[in-house]
This record gives structure tokens, C-alpha cells and sequence, in this order.
């Protein structure tokens, strides 16, 4: 579930829904209770705009391992 | 669910589609000599396409800095990436003598052009050359351009996809469909417009990504799926150079574009430089081993010479510090700065594996002329989606600017044209309702997963025969019949991803009549049956356009 929402902070605002260009994120309503939802997380294009624009800071990124950084040492792997 | 549709038309001189840079910039340049705007944008202008976090190159022509040699100048940038065979040379001089005017104009609206204080060239840049790579801080730049419109009186519909582009009986534009996906319960809106200018950049997720399971991890924008390019072959545009398509390369797992950003040498496993470019890593030039041979990364895994790495442990503490934590903020991939992070991968000491990946149509698409205007009168085009003009960022936003100001004398020699009856609107609301009430429809993934199949295993970017396109081309209708009787979406969300993929069937037509069509093998097109180059096709463009009459081929000249 690529970003991650820390529901402690989240004010509901629902700017991120609003911004995202995969239009991953929803506001989901239920009665009186409003909740932020990644309602894609496969469609997240990890670009972080939801992060860096989140009034209250309360989203991080995680990404996830099929995404992984492949490194190696310049020494042929031997180490 | 059925589709609900707005009563009210609206009435505009210039409808611009898609709302990224190219968008964002011709729809400055037409409000300020005096037309009515409106955007139409998929997403939310402030965050959305390939340049949605920032942009940090921006080629460019600064006689003070250049001198005044302009044809040295064409030369040179012709070497980099945003030149090449693939460019009509006038389009390139043209957006070149016209770049310093929106270097001057967005540092008037608060983008960074010289963070350093002054004009300062990095990048993408060939050793020997002078460098044309402006280095700026694009990393607000697309909430910069979007108050810059709405100061100007631009009129901006965020979350509104258009669908079709609406014709007279002459053929001209007279207006678009599009739908308001903001709410669960999708809403079609219509637009009556003198002209438009599709900027939906380019067409990707058209092949299999890196990471197949995953169709989002894209270098460019996934939202940018093609549908500008379906919206011009279905109104009889003429497109270009869909033949010649090829891919971007980065880090082989987590697609991000910007390779032009890293500073580092393309080494192999244990280190070495394999290209002849530099053998230190240049903060000034970068590595342009990747611009100049980006398939080489798939090309060297597939002869046993592989992998090859970005390798950055040369690198000075300072270029790798400027690297990570300004130049990538600026070009909005630090993306990979937080991944590497969050993985603890140090680049001190640890390389980084790049891979090429896959096709994308990308300045391939739309045929345009001097003035950003398609074969479609009133249909213009600028950005990914136009197939005849590179310059990556600065040939998207001069083009934009140039079909902005040419709207303007355009639109007063045309009639408004009431489109309130025209008969796309009911044919897209019975598609739209038929898709929403689908019972056990199929979702877009299922007919998304069979083009990428048959795009790749028939159209790939290895080998190409007759056989193996015919097969291809009869696969990719039947995919398109048993899409268009199947798929099924159960909210407005879900309904933009199907007419995507249906979109993205629909390019795939012209695409694989124009390989049929090129017996020869050139660049990335490769014919198992044609093998040699036919020196006759030398500097033209083949061009695809759907008439009335049937499908018409042909090979242009470059102008």
C-alpha cells in the first residue's frame, strides 16, 4: 500500500485525494465518519506529491519490494 | 450505475486537453492575447503529468550565452537527446529560437531558471560541445504555470478526462466530450470550442513495464495513456513516426525518468566504464552514454555483456550530495533519493543497476505544422503526443505557446458551431452506460494485460516479420471487439481506466499498420524479412491517417 497514511494525523482534508495524478487516493464517507483511502495503491506512481503537499504532514511512502532498488558493490559482487 | 450528463454546455474559444506543461503554457499564451480558456484535466493541474514534481533541464538557446552562430547552435543540440533523426528540422529550429522567451517568462512567475544566480548549463551534454541544458528548479513549476493561468482568466476543470473531440460536417473542431470523474458516479460534460489543442502527453502502458505485474511503474506519467493520440486518429488527424517509438532506461526496477540528473559513469559489475564518453563523472555534462544508446541496457542483458550500472562511487561528496538532495527535488524524482534511503543503499559505495525500458509513444503521434496545428483544422497539438517535434520539455512548452497564439488568430476565422445535437454525445453516454451496468464485466486490467502481450511478443521492440504482425494486428481487433462486448467498470474511476485501455487499443491499429508498412529495418524498427536500411526512406517520416475512404500510408519528406 504504497503511501501511507497516518490516520493520528490526518485531518480529512482530502487535498491529497485531490491532487494525486493517479487519483489513487479517495475520502471515503460512512455516516458521520470520513476516512482518507488508498483506494488503488497498484495504480500509485510513487511520485510523493500526496507527501509534499499534505498540509499536515501525514503521509509517508513506502515502496514496495517489487519496485526494488537493485545495487551492487563495484567490486563483481564478491563481497 | 448510469453515467449522468450535465446540462449545461461550455462554451469556449479554446479547449485545452490535458493540463500539464505543454497544456498549462499554450493556455497562458491564448488567454493572454485575448481568448476564452478552458482546460479540461484528467488529474489536478497543480500535480499532474510527466512533469507533476518538477522538471530540472529545460534545453534552451541564450544568444549571451551561445553566441550567434544559430547554426552551430542546431547542430550541437541536435547531437543531444532532443534532436535526431525523428524532428522535422524546422520544428527544431523553431522551438530552439523561441525557448529563451519562456526562460524569461516563467522566471517572471516564480520558477527558478538560475538557482545559482546565474545562467548555468548541466547536463545531457556531449564532451567538446557547448551545453544547452539550462539546469533550473522545476520543482514548482507546475503550480507556478497553473496560478499564472488562473491569473490570466483560465478556466480549469481538474478531474475531467475529454473522450472525444467533437467535428462539424466539414471536419473541423467544433468541440469535445468529456467526464467529471470527481464524484463515485461519473458525469459527462460537453464542450462547445472554436479550436482545441490535445497535450495529453504521450502513450505509455502501451507495452509490458519493468515490472509487468505492476503497470504503473512508469518513467513518464501513467495517467499519460494515450488518449490524445486515440482522440487525433479518430478524428482523421494524421499522425507520425509511431514506427519509430523506442524507451527511456533508469534504474531497472523503480522506473523514473531523469537518468540525464545522475552524475556517475555507466560501468559494469565490477566498475568499469563501458562507454567512451569521460572516465570521471561530470557534474557538467552528465552521462550522456544513456541518452545517446538507451536500449543499450536491455541490448547488453540480452548479448551476456550485462548488467550495467549507474555508478556513482566515483562521484565527488559534493556532486552526490548535489545530486540527492537538490538536482532529483528539482526534477522531482527524489522519489529514488527516499527509496535509497528507506533501503539504506549508501551510492558511496554501492552502484545502481539501470535497465531500458519499454516502449512508450513519446514524441511520436500527432503531425503538426508551424503553427502546432494537426491535418484537423482547429485541432492542435503540442507535448508528448505530437509526433514530429522533440525537445523533450522546452519543445512541449514552446510548441504550446506557439499553438496558443496562432488559436487566437484562428478562432476569429471560424463560426461558433452549436453542438448540443451532435450525435458522439448519445453514442458515448450508450458506451458509458453499458460499461457502468456490465453485470460480471471484465475488469480493464484483464484487456490492459492482453495489448501489452501482443504489443510485445508481436510488435516488440527485437524483431518484427509479416507473419508476426499480421498475427499481431488480427489479435489486437479481436481484443478490441471482445473489450468492447466484455469490460465492465463499476465507478467513475474505473470507467477512465476502461475507455484508457480502450483508447490504447485504438492506437495500437495504426501502429501496427505502420510497421507492416516499413519494409525496411531503421533505428529501433527491426525487420526479420527487411533486413537492410532503404536509402530511399532516407529523411521521411511515414505518416498513418484514417479517412473516410480507409487507411491512408505514406512517406513524407522532413521539412
Amino acid at each position: 500500500m504504497p503511501p501511507v497514511i497516518d490516520h493520528k494525523k490526518c485531518v480529512k482534508c482530502g487535498y491529497c485525494a485531490q491532487i494525486c495524478p493517479l487519483d489513487v487516493i479517495k475520502i471515503e464517507v460512512r455516516g458521520k465518519e470520513k476516512k482518507t483511502v488508498i483506494k488503488y495503491p497498484e495504480e500509485c506512481w510513487h511520485c510523493r506529491a500526496c507527501e509534499k503537499d499534505c498540509p499536515v504532514k501525514a503521509i509517508h511512502m513506502r515502496y514496495p519490494l517489487s519496485h526494488l532498488m537493485l545495487h551492487m558493490k563495484p567490486d563483481g559482487g564478491k563481497h | 450505475m448510469n453515467i449522468t450528463k450535465q446540462n449545461k454546455i461550455i462554451k469556449t474559444d479554446y479547449l485545452v486537453i490535458g493540463g500539464g506543461m505543454a497544456g498549462l503554457q499554450s493556455a497562458i499564451s491564448a488567454a493572454s492575447r485575448g481568448l476564452d480558456v478552458v482546460i479540461a484535466e484528467k488529474a489536478d493541474t497543480r500535480r499532474s503529468g510527466s512533469g507533476a514534481n518538477g522538471n530540472d533541464h529545460f534545453a534552451c538557446y541564450i544568444p549571451e550565452c551561445h553566441g550567434d552562430d544559430f547554426e552551430l547552435v542546431v547542430r550541437q543540440v541536435n547531437m543531444t537527446m532532443d534532436g535526431g533523426p525523428w524532428q522535422d528540422p524546422t520544428m527544431l529550429r523553431l522551438w530552439l529560437s523561441r525557448s529563451f522567451e519562456i526562460v524569461q517568462f516563467w522566471e517572471s512567475i516564480g520558477i527558478r531558471m538560475r538557482p545559482t544566480g546565474k545562467w548555468n548549463f548541466e547536463g545531457h551534454s556531449v564532451p567538446g560541445n557547448q551545453r544547452y541544458h539550462l539546469k533550473f528548479d522545476g520543482q514548482n513549476q507546475k503550480s507556478a504555470l497553473t496560478k499564472a493561468a488562473l491569473d490570466r482568466g483560465v478556466h480549469i476543470m481538474n478531474k475531467t478526462p475529454i473522450c472525444d473531440i467533437l467535428l462539424n460536417d466539414e471536419g473541423r473542431v467544433v468541440g469535445a466530450v468529456g467526464i467529471d470523474i470527481s464524484e463515485e458516479q461519473p458525469k459527462l460534460i460537453v464542450f462547445q470550442a472554436k479550436a482545441v489543442i490535445i497535450a495529453a502527453g504521450g502513450a505509455g502502458r502501451m507495452y509490458p513495464g519493468i515490472t509487468p505485474a505492476y503497470m504503473f511503474n512508469d518513467s513518464a506519467c501513467p495517467a499519460d495513456a494515450g488518449t490524445g493520440h486515440a482522440l487525433a486518429y479518430r478524428s482523421g488527424a494524421r499522425l507520425t513516426n509511431l514506427d519509430m517509438a523506442g524507451g527511456h532506461a533508469g534504474p531497472r526496477y523503480f522506473a523514473r525518468g531523469g537518468k540525464g540528473t545522475w552524475i556517475g559513469l555507466t560501468s559494469d559489475i565490477h566498475g568499469n566504464c563501458i562507454t567512451p564518453y569521460q572516465d570521471k563523472p561530470s557534474r557538467e555534462n552528465g552521462d550522456i552514454a544513456s541518452d545517446i544508446w538507451p536500449g543499450s541496457y536491455r541490448e547488453r542483458m540480452q548479448a551476456g555483456t550485462g548488467p550495467s550500472y549507474m555508478n556513482c562511487t566515483e562521484t565527488t561528496d559534493e556532486d552526490l550530495e548535489y545530486m540527492l538532495h537538490d538536482a532529483f527535488v528539482s526534477e522531482g524524482i527524489d522519489s529514488i533519493t527516499d527509496h535509497l534511503k528507506q533501503r539504506k543503499i549508501n551510492l558511496r559505495d554501492s552502484m545502481i543497476e539501470f535497465g531500458s525500458y519499454n516502449i512508450g509513444f513519446s514524441s511520436q503521434g500527432i503531425d503538426i505544422d508551424i503553427h502546432g496545428m494537426s491535418t484537423v483544422p482547429g485541432m492542435f497539438a503540442a507535448g508528448g503526443v505530437a509526433g514530429n517535434v522533440k525537445g523533450s520539455l522546452s519543445g512541449a512548452v514552446v510548441i504550446g505557446m506557439v499553438a496558443g497564439e496562432y488559436a487566437a488568430d484562428y478562432v476569429k476565422t471560424v463560426e461558433e458551431c452549436t453542438v448540443e445535437n451532435h450525435p458522439t454525445l448519445q453514442a458515448r453516454l450508450d458506451q458509458c452506460n453499458a460499461l457502468l451496468n456490465r453485470q460480471e464485466g471484465a475488469h480493464w486490467k484483464e484487456a490492459a494485460s492482453t495489448l501489452q502481450n501482443i504489443m510485445n511478443d508481436y510488435a516488440g521492440i527485437q524483431i518484427r516479420s509479416e507473419n508476426m504482425l499480421t498475427a499481431g494486428l488480427a489479435y489486437l481487433r479481436q481484443l478490441r471487439e471482445e473489450a468492447q462486448a466484455h469490460l465492465g467498470a463499476a465507478n467513475s474511476h474505473e470507467l477512465m481506466r476502461t475507455l484508457e485501455v480502450l483508447d490504447q487499443i485504438d492506437i495500437g491499429e495504426p501502429f501496427f499498420l505502420m510497421v507492416l508498412n516499413r519494409k525496411e529495418s531503421r533505428g529501433p524498427h527491426h525487420r526479420s524479412d527487411y533486413t537492410y536500411t532503404n536509402m530511399l526512406l532516407n529523411d521521411k517520416f511515414q505518416t498513418i491517417v484514417k479517412t473516410k475512404n480507409g487507411v491512408v500510408l505514406d512517406f513524407r519528406s522532413s521539412w
